[in-house]
């Protein structure tokens, strides 16, 4: 498809130049403007996790440093052991440890069996089980802190984090501490610390504790927690994620930023770009088309131009209507066209020419004026001096000159054949030979015109090349129409041709002209003037004997002639 | 210059060039758990298995037929761990996907529980019982199962059909035993064709009065009267059955230490007594009592009832029981 066609090539062309480009320039620019995006996302994210990370550290030191202050102080020790600490004294304690936490969190002193005691808010005698989370997991820890989540963290009115410290007296457990952690508190702690992200504290399971936006705790959570046990990374199209565990506490802290170039952006990148390819498209078949024509319209002119041309027609032109390369290719064209047909006008007359000087000068061979003139003169001395065969001779001699030099080139069989005759009677005088003259012309072939001088040529050839010398020798001439072609045949009864002449001999080989002189002019002049089909046919003479030579022309009167 | 072309020529090869994910250490102590346990009955003990082994656990949650299909269909190279949940009938149907395994506290099942080839571990009792709308029904008037069969009740009985529900199969079997088949006919017939598509259905009937009487069980039951909803609950006279659900291990399971560790969590005192003071549910273990509201197990009229016997009989008995219905 490409090959064949020019126009399609340069569609093709065409488009590869806008089209690539294009792309490259879109898959890059994209590419290029996603990662730059997303690395400035990551960096933000990696600053603002720190932050966070680094105010987590109040869970851990609000637990931590409280309980140390309290596990200090014997008497609340002692009090919490015995169960007979003074309320008022013992919660004086608590508030004081917990004087710079107290309005984040909730912190409670249980005793060993599970019931609290003393609380910085909310009601006491309520009661943990301490054989089973949190206060087991604290009294398994031995004295360090544990953090439990709340079991459904959508459950705002409970406490989304517990942490507690098992309180140890002498060699065994007095109680515990044990800090309750709101949603209000968490708010206190991470709020301010991130923008345009999401936060999600998980617990070291993964579990949810808190998250800014409340259903993240529904939905993302179990699926971030699927991807870390299939060992994926956090993945998203929309989202980047940071993950960061905050040591003391074995939390985790999921920062989600929403990526500045979305998958939504991608695509509208990706469209645009594709509107713009279809632009192109669109442009290069604009552009291509009137190219093209202009390219090739000519290109076909000049092809059909060349088949005029080939057919031998040479009025063929193309129009010159501009001045680019194409503009000079037809000018050129035109002008090679022009030269051809002046050179070949000139030929033909040339031939013309070459062809009529021919024939005048094959006829000027023959006579001068003045030979007839002397010839008159001869005939009258000789009547005078009475001598008649002279005077039969030249005048016979008088009446051939002055027909060969008469000015008509063709002239009715009839006149041919008187002239033929006065040659006959001449020739019977001269070399007085015993021949016989017979002529059968059909009356109506009498007017059929014919190149003048033809038959002298061919019956003088029979007479000198036949029958001198053989008595009783018989020439005839006849003539015969068919199809529109005269045929006058001599023929002899004497020597008859060599084989080499036999047909058509002249045009065989022109060098058998030399010895023949007559017969090739007269074949010559019946070619010349009437085509190639025509004149001289060399056949021996009837029954073998003698030679018969047969002039043939195309049927012509005089009428025809002025039409010519 | 060069560098910048050289290096957006790789972006471009390498199109989607993702960023180095900050993975965490990925855990290596698992679990996975099949489960037909409610969220309320299995979060708390997953979250306390999590924290006091620090064992990572997978969640897979489920009907147990279908769970147990999906066992089934993965045989030959097991995902799951452990089967938590599901009637022992339908354990005992699938019993060759697990592996027998004995917990270090089967010497604290009660006798009635114990499974002798240990392919699944009990984990709570769930008797059978009945209910009544008590605005509707005269306590007096539904003493057990011979008084489904009044006229008094026909049509305006909530049971759900045994084909779709594994406690009301349980039921049948049960009635069966106490009562005996006639009974069962009878029962059949008195539904008068009307059977819900599932269990919970049956206390819903009952406490918004389109039935009078239901067959439930006594966690479900218990669970619906605390939270509120107006309905009796008798024991039957003649005798009930307490089928209860199981643990099984999955044979080939991929972390079979895990596996076994879970297992002797869900019988260990912590859990079981929570099984009554947070999920209505009885313990297994003779020596957990129950709640002082309920009436202990001894109490109850029990039926024998044999969970082999009862999967192996399940098509002709099921096949009874739907042409007795449509014959009511």
């Amino acid at each position: 498809m490409f090959k064949n066609s020019f126009r399609n090539r340069l569609f093709a062309a065409m488009l590869l130049c806008s089209l690539i480009p294009l792309s490259i320039c879109t898959a890059l620019m994209t590419q290029v403007t996603r990662l730059q995006l997303d690395s400035k996302t990551r960096e933000d994210g990696a600053e603002q996790t720190a932050a966070l990370i680094q105010s987590m550290d109040f869970i851990s030191q609000a637990l931590t440093a409280s309980a140390q202050s309290l596990q200090d102080s014997e008497t609340v020790i002692h009090g919490l052991a015995s169960g007979t600490g003074n309320r008022l004294q013992m919660n004086g304690f608590l508030f004081d440890a917990t004087d710079t936490f107290r309005n984040l969190a909730v912190f409670d002193l249980y005793d060993s069996a599970g019931v609290c005691r003393y609380s910085t808010r909310g009601t006491v005698s309520a009661s943990l089980p301490t054989d089973w989370g949190v206060l087991y997991g604290a009294a398994q820890a031995q004295g360090q802190p544990v953090y439990y989540a709340s079991e459904d963290p959508s459950d705002t009115g409970a406490p989304l984090l517990m942490g507690a410290v098992q309180l140890r007296a002498q060699g065994g457990c007095c109680g515990f501490l044990v800090m309750r952690l709101y949603l209000a508190g968490f708010h206190s702690i991470l709020d301010g610390k991130y923008s345009q992200s999401d936060v999600l504290i998980l617990s070291r399971f993964f579990r949810p504790i808190y998250s800014s936006q409340s259903y993240l705790n529904e939905t993302l959570a179990p699926a971030l927690r699927q991807q870390l046990l299939e060992g994926r990374g956090p993945e998203d199209g929309d989202y980047i994620y940071t993950i960061a565990q905050h040591e003391p506490t074995s939390l985790y802290l999921v920062l989600r930023q929403p990526r500045m170039f979305t998958a939504r952006t991608v695509r509208l990148l990706y469209t645009v770009s594709l509107i713009c390819m279809l632009f192109c498209v669109l442009i290069s078949v604009l552009v291509g088309l009137p190219i093209s024509r202009q390219i090739t319209s000519p290109l076909r002119r000049l092809m059909s131009a060349f088949d005029k041309l080939q057919q031998a027609d040479l009025e063929t032109q193309l129009p010159v209507d501009r001045s680019d390369e194409f503009g000079q290719l037809a000018a050129r064209f035109n002008q090679m066209v022009l030269a051809l047909k002046s050179n070949r006008e000139e030929l033909l007359t040339n031939q013309h020419e070459l062809n009529e000087a021919q024939i005048r000068m094959l006829q000027a061979q023959l006579n001068p004026h003045f030979l007839c003139n002397t010839l008159d003169t001869m005939k009258w001395i000789s009547k005078i001096n009475k001598v008649p065969q002279v005077a039969v001779m030249s005048t016979n001699l008088a009446d051939i000159l002055r027909f060969c030099i008469s000015a008509e080139e063709f002239v009715p069989l009839y006149r041919e054949m008187e002239i033929l005759e006065r040659y006959i009677e001449i020739q019977k005088i001269r070399l007085s030979d015993d021949f016989a003259f017979r002529e059968e012309i059909p009356e109506e072939l009498y007017d059929c015109m014919v190149p003048k001088m033809i038959l002298q040529p061919i019956v003088e050839n029979a007479i000198l090349h036949g029958v001198s010398g053989i008595s009783g020798s018989v020439i005839r001439v006849r003539a015969a129409e068919a199809a529109h072609t005269l045929r006058i045949t001599v023929t002899d009864n004497g020597r008859g041709f060599p084989p080499e002449m036999l047909g058509n001999p002249y045009r065989r080989d022109k060098g058998l002209a030399k010895g023949h002189l007559g017969l090739y002019n007269v074949d010559m002049i019946l070619r010349r003037n009437f085509g190639e089909e025509y004149g001289l046919l060399l056949e021996p003479g009837e029954g073998g004997v003698g030679a018969s030579v047969t002039a043939s022309l195309p049927v012509r009167y005089e009428e025809e002639e002025t039409q010519c | 210059m060069k560098k910048i072309l050289v290096l957006c020529l790789l972006l471009l090869l390498t199109g989607c060039a993702k960023a180095p994910a900050e993975t965490e250490t990925i855990p290596e102590s698992r679990l996975v758990v099949y489960t037909s346990h409610k969220e309320a009955v299995y979060r708390p003990i997953i979250r306390e298995f999590e924290e006091r082994t620090g064992i990572w656990v997978e969640l897979v949650t489920g009907g147990s037929y279908e769970l147990l299909e999906r066992l089934e269909a993965e045989q030959t190279a097991p995902k799951a761990d452990v089967m938590f949940g599901g009637g022992v009938e339908s354990l005992e149907s699938y019993r060759h996907l697990f592996q027998a395994l004995r917990c270090q506290q089967w010497g604290t099942i009660s006798q009635d529980f114990r499974q002798p080839e240990d392919d699944w571990t009990p984990f709570s009792a769930l008797p059978l019982v009945l209910i009544y709308n008590p605005k509707l029904v005269d306590p007096a008037r539904l003493t057990g199962w011979e008084d489904l069969t009044r006229p008094e009740f026909r049509g305006k009985i909530a049971f759900a059909s045994p084909t779709r529900s594994a406690s009301s199969f349980t039921a049948v079997v049960t009635v069966l035993r106490a009562c005996g088949e006639d009974t069962l006919t009878a029962l059949a017939e008195n539904l008068a064709g009307c059977q819900l598509d599932s269990s919970g259905e049956v206390l819903t009937a009952v406490a918004d009065g389109e039935a009078l009487v239901g067959i439930t069980l006594e966690e479900t039951a218990l669970q619906r009267i605390a939270a509120g909803s107006n309905l009796g609950l008798v024991y039957p006279k003649e005798g009930t059955s307490c089928v209860p659900d199981g643990t099984a291990v999955v044979a080939g399971a991929p972390h079979p230490e895990n596996a076994r560790a879970f297992l002797d969590f869900t019988l260990s005192r912590e859990v079981q007594q929570l099984l009554g003071s947070q999920f209505f549910r009885r313990s297994v273990r003779e020596d957990v009592t129950v709640p002082d509201s309920l009436p202990a197990l001894e109490e109850l009229a029990l039926v024998s009832y044999d969970p082999r016997w009862a999967s192996e009989n399940r098509e002709e008995i099921l096949e009874k029981w739907e042409k007795a219905v449509k014959e009511g």
